[in-house]
C-alpha cells in the first residue's frame, strides 16, 4: 500500500513524536501570532510618560529609592537570627522529643544554650529596652 | 450580513458572527474595575460586588488593584481638588480601551459640596466619562444599570471606521494632562480637550 | 466652680492677665472666657495644672472670623430746629475692626467636669495674626491648630509643626475667611443667571 504513495511514509520511529512536536508548536503558535496580529491592527501601541511610570498609585515617586539605613540594625539582625533559628530548629526537636536519645536531647540542650547566651548578651547590650 | 438572515439562520441553529461583534462580546463581559473608591459612594460599589447584587454576574467581579491591569475606572464620591491629579494619573496609566463611570452627584458636579473650597465640579472636567449615574448615592442597581449601559456602548463600538473608537486611532495620546495644585486652586480648572462646558454648548 | 470664679482666679493667679466672660444669650447659655492674647499660654497652664480644675483635655480647637463690622446705634439728643428745641433722634455708627478668634473647648477627664470654653482674639485680620500655641499645653490641639493656620491664616507662635494640613504646601488663600472668593468658574451658575426670565 505504501509503495502506491508519491511520497514515501517515514519509517523511522520517531517520525510520529516529530509529527506531534511539529502539531503541538503550531498549535501554540496559532493563537500567539493570531494575538499578535489582532493587537497589530485594532490595538495601537500608546506609551508616555506617566503610563510607563514606575509606581503605580497615582502620586507622583519622588526622593531616591537608595536610602540609608543606621548600621545599628544588625543588632536587630542578630536577635531576629537568634529567635528566628531557635524556632525553625526546635520544631523538629519537639515534633520528635519522645523517639530521641539522650545523647541528641543533650546536644540540643547545648545548641539552646548557645542561643541563650546570645539572648543574654543582646539584653546587656539594652537591645531590647525601649527607647 | 442582514439582522433578519441572521436570526433566521439561528431559528435553524447555525450562528452567524462577524469578528467585531464577537471580539465585542468578549470585551464587554470581561470589564475589570479599578479598586478605587473615593467617599460614601465606593461603600454601595463594594455593596454591588458583593453576594446579593453580585456584579460578577456581568464578567466583572475582578477588581484590580493596579491601573494596568483595570480597564474600568468607577469614580465613586467626592474629588477633592487635592485628590484630582491623582485621579487623572491612575487614568492616564490605565491600557487602553478605557471606560470610566462617574458615580454620584459629587462626581458628575461636585455635588452637595459643589460650592466648598476643595471640591472639584466633576470629574469630567479632565477626564472623559462614559457614563454618568445620579443619586446620592446611587442604589447598587443604579451602578448595575450603569454597568449595562457601558456594555451596550461597548458592543456598539467599531473596530473600523471613522466612527471607531479613540483607542483606536493611533495619533491620539492616551494621555490626559494632569491638572496642578497651583496657587488657588487646580491649573487648569478643566482641560478644554476634555470638558464640554454646558454653557459654551448652549451658546452653540 | 463657676466660669466667674475661674475668671477671677484667673486674674488673681495669673499676672497681667485680662479675662472676660462672653455671654452666650441662647438657651444653652455656653458662655466663654476671653482672654487677651499675651497671657493666653500661662491662662492654659493655670487651667490645667490647677487641682481644683485639672482641665486636662482639650477636646476641640476652632476659630471664627470676624470682619469689619459697623454697630449703629440710636442716640437722643436735644436740638434747636427752626429755633425750637426738639429731640432728634440720630444714629451714631461706630466701626469695629475685625480680628481672628480662637476657641479652645477644655474638659477635665479627672474632674468629669466641662467644657469651659476659652476664646483669644487677634490684634486685627491682616498683618498681626499671631497668638500663643496651646499645643504645648494640651498635645492634642497641634491638628487642629495647624488647621485654624491653614483655614484662617492665624498664626501660632510655640506651634512645632505649623503647615497646611488640609490644603496643599504652595495654597496661598484662608478659604474659610469670609472674604475668601474661589476661584472664578464659567459654569452652570452663570448659566441660570443669564438664562431670561429665570
Amino acid at each position: 500500500m505504501g509503495k502506491n504513495l508519491p511520497i514515501a511514509p517515514v519509517d523511522h520511529p520517531w517520525a510520529t513524536i516529530v509529527v506531534l512536536l511539529i502539531a503541538a508548536v503550531v498549535f501554540g503558535a496559532i493563537p500567539l501570532s493570531l494575538a499578535w496580529l489582532w493587537a497589530r491592527l485594532f490595538s495601537p501601541p500608546k506609551p508616555g510618560i506617566q503610563k510607563n511610570a514606575t509606581y503605580e498609585c497615582g502620586l507622583e515617586a519622588k526622593g531616591d529609592a537608595w536610602i540609608q539605613l543606621n548600621v545599628s540594625y544588625y543588632l536587630y539582625a542578630i536577635v531576629f537570627l537568634i529567635f528566628d533559628v531557635e524556632a525553625v530548629f526546635l520544631l523538629p526537636f519537639a515534633a520528635a522529643f519522645s523517639g530521641l536519645s539522650l545523647a541528641a536531647c543533650l546536644a540540643m540542650l547545648v545548641f539552646l544554650l548557645l542561643l541563650v547566651e546570645g539572648l543574654i548578651w543582646a539584653c546587656q547590650k539594652g537591645v531590647l529596652t525601649w527607647a | 450580513m442582514d439582522q433578519d438572515l441572521k436570526t433566521e439562520l439561528s431559528k435553524h441553529g447555525i450562528f452567524a458572527t462577524t469578528f467585531e461583534e464577537l471580539y465585542n462580546w468578549g470585551r464587554k463581559n470581561s470589564v475589570w474595575p479599578l479598586t478605587f473608591g473615593l467617599a460614601c459612594c465606593a461603600i454601595e460599589m463594594i455593596a454591588t460586588t458583593m453576594a446579593r447584587y453580585d456584579l460578577a454576574r456581568f464578567g466583572a467581579e475582578v477588581f484590580r488593584a493596579s491601573p494596568r491591569q483595570a480597564d474600568l475606572m468607577i469614580v465613586s464620591g467626592t474629588v477633592t481638588k487635592k485628590m484630582a491629579p491623582q485621579v487623572v494619573r491612575l487614568y492616564n496609566q490605565m491600557p487602553e480601551p478605557k471606560y470610566v463611570i462617574s458615580m454620584g452627584a459629587c462626581a458628575i458636579s461636585g455635588g452637595p459640596f459643589r460650592d466648598g473650597y476643595n471640591v472639584l465640579k466633576g470629574i469630567d472636567r479632565y477626564i472623559p466619562v462614559d457614563v454618568h449615574i445620579p443619586g446620592c448615592p446611587p442604589r447598587p442597581e443604579a451602578l448595575i444599570h450603569a454597568f449595562m449601559a457601558l456594555q451596550d456602548k461597548i458592543s456598539a463600538q467599531h473596530l473600523t471606521g471613522e466612527s471607531r473608537p479613540r483607542h483606536l486611532k493611533r495619533d491620539l495620546p492616551s494621555e490626559f494632562q494632569v491638572p496642578e495644585l497651583g496657587e488657588h486652586g487646580l491649573e487648569p480648572q478643566q482641560n478644554d480637550e476634555v470638558f464640554r462646558n454646558p454653557l459654551k454648548v448652549l451658546q452653540g | 466652680m463657676t466660669l466667674e470664679e475661674i475668671r477671677s482666679r484667673l486674674e488673681a493667679f495669673v499676672p497681667g492677665c485680662h479675662a472676660e466672660i462672653v455671654v452666650n444669650g441662647s438657651p444653652s447659655a455656653q458662655n466663654s472666657l476671653l482672654i487677651d492674647r499675651q497671657h493666653g499660654l500661662q491662662a492654659a497652664m493655670y487651667l490645667r495644672d490647677h487641682p481644683e480644675l485639672q482641665l486636662d483635655f482639650c477636646s476641640n480647637v476652632t476659630a471664627v472670623d470676624w470682619p469689619d463690622r459697623e454697630k449703629a446705634e440710636k442716640i437722643k439728643t436735644k436740638r434747636i430746629v427752626d429755633g425750637v428745641e426738639k429731640e432728634v433722634e440720630e444714629t451714631k455708627k461706630t466701626t469695629i475692626p475685625g480680628y481672628l478668634e480662637v476657641v479652645y473647648h477644655l474638659f477635665s477627664i479627672a474632674k468629669k467636669e466641662g467644657p469651659v470654653v476659652l476664646r483669644m482674639h487677634t490684634a486685627n485680620r491682616t498683618d498681626e495674626v499671631t497668638l500663643q500655641s496651646l499645643t504645648p499645653v494640651w498635645r492634642s490641639a497641634e491638628f487642629q491648630e495647624r488647621e485654624a493656620f491653614d483655614l484662617f491664616g492665624i498664626v501660632f507662635e510655640g506651634h512645632p509643626d505649623l503647615r497646611r494640613i488640609l490644603m496643599w504646601e504652595g495654597f496661598t488663600d484662608h478659604p474659610m475667611r469670609k472674604d475668601y472668593v474661589p476661584p472664578p468658574d464659567d459654569d452652570l451658575e452663570i448659566l441660570a443667571v443669564s438664562e431670561p426670565g429665570a
